[in-house]
């Protein structure tokens, strides 16, 4: 989860994550790199006399064309291999249906048994000792880590967003629509999100929590579940 | 306590990045400088200068990504070698175990 007055992202739990944290630093080198230029041009017309001398400036015509092309497609390659891998179908293990109401979220297991439960927001008041506040939840979502995991999401009455920024997540849950995302945790752990469509008044006060475990774990949990 | 090159670029925490600023410094001083001592010419020096930090910053970032990626890719393959490595020994799935009973039928 973030920490009070985090700027930056979340620690990665997923090899896409990864990928996002690394080409926004790569995002990052080329802002800095524009924009030290920039700062540099801005000094520089600053000491410069007004002139209207010139007419011809074939030369920096062509610099100011071919740079921005090039920072463009130093850009867009790492973008659209991440673009791309996030589409990959990676043959789920497990799949997992997200349905966001007003002002919880619903989900279903239903691969082998039929295993649905809702999962409600914990009350500061209810919320025990330790527990961070707004992002706990009754019964959270248990996934086997290092397991693909598809997740189909939709909407009963209004727009809702399932997103859980460490596994790189977010995806829009439409009424009358299926969207589909999937990742892979890369260790075990507890992974909070929270709702990111406005959906009402409580829109803050329904979060999501992901429970990566081994699989002998999930199925303990499953089993516990269904039973 | 985090310092943020222009308000953005953390540079204590992104890999790579304060040794591409530092690089780049040092090879927007030699740029400038060198042109300066050749040339004599204190604004196309200055321009010199901007071009060899922004081309050395970018150049030494590219590399230190790519070794970096390439690291993290042998790091990957460790881990799931160590990993098969634990579950596999002893078992007949073992290589080792494979390569050790053709040596012997070898002999």
């Amino acid at each position: 989860m973030a920490n009070h007055s985090q700027f930056g992202f979340q620690d990665a739990s997923s090899p896409i994550m990864e990928e996002l944290v690394e080409f926004h630093d790569h995002a990052l080198m080329v802002a800095l790199a524009i924009c030290s230029l920039v700062l540099y041009l801005l000094a520089l017309m600053l000491m410069e006399k007004l002139s209207s001398n010139t007419v011809d400036a074939q030369e920096v015509e062509l610099i100011w064309t071919i740079l921005p092309a090039i920072v463009l497609i130093m850009l867009a390659l790492p973008s659209l291999q991440i673009l791309y891998m996030m589409d990959e179908i990676d043959e789920p293990d497990l799949t997992l249906k997200a349905i966001g109401h007003q002002w919880y979220w619903t989900y279903e297991y239903t691969d082998f048994k039929d295993l649905t439960f809702d999962s409600y927001m914990l009350p500061t008041a209810d919320l025990p000792l330790g527990h961070f506040r707004l992002l706990e939840v009754d019964h959270r979502i248990v996934i086997p880590m290092e397991s693909p995991i598809r997740v189909i999401v939709t909407a009963d009455d209004v727009l809702h967003s399932w997103a859980v920024p460490s596994l790189g997540v977010k995806t829009d849950a439409i009424p009358g629509r299926l969207n589909q995302t999937s990742f892979i945790t890369t260790r075990p752990g507890i992974f909070y999100g929270q709702c990111s469509e406005i959906c009402g008044a409580n829109h803050s006060f329904m979060p999501i929590v992901v429970e990566s475990a081994p699989l002998t774990h999930f199925e303990s949990w499953s089993s516990l579940l269904s039973s | 306590q985090s310092f943020k090159l222009l308000g953005f670029l953390d540079v204590q925490s992104v890999p790579c990045a304060r040794e591409s600023v530092l690089y780049g410094s040092l090879g927007s001083l030699v740029v400038g400088l060198g042109h300066f001592l050749a040339t004599s010419r204190v604004r196309r020096s200055c321009d010199f200068a901007v071009g060899g930090f922004i081309s050395t910053m970018l150049g030494y970032w590219f590399y230190c990504r790519y070794n970096l990626a390439q690291q993290r890719i042998r790091q990957r393959m460790l881990k799931e070698g160590m990993k098969n490595r634990i579950l596999f020994e002893g078992s007949y799935l073992d290589p080792e175990k494979n390569q050790t009973g053709n040596e012997r039928s070898d002999s």
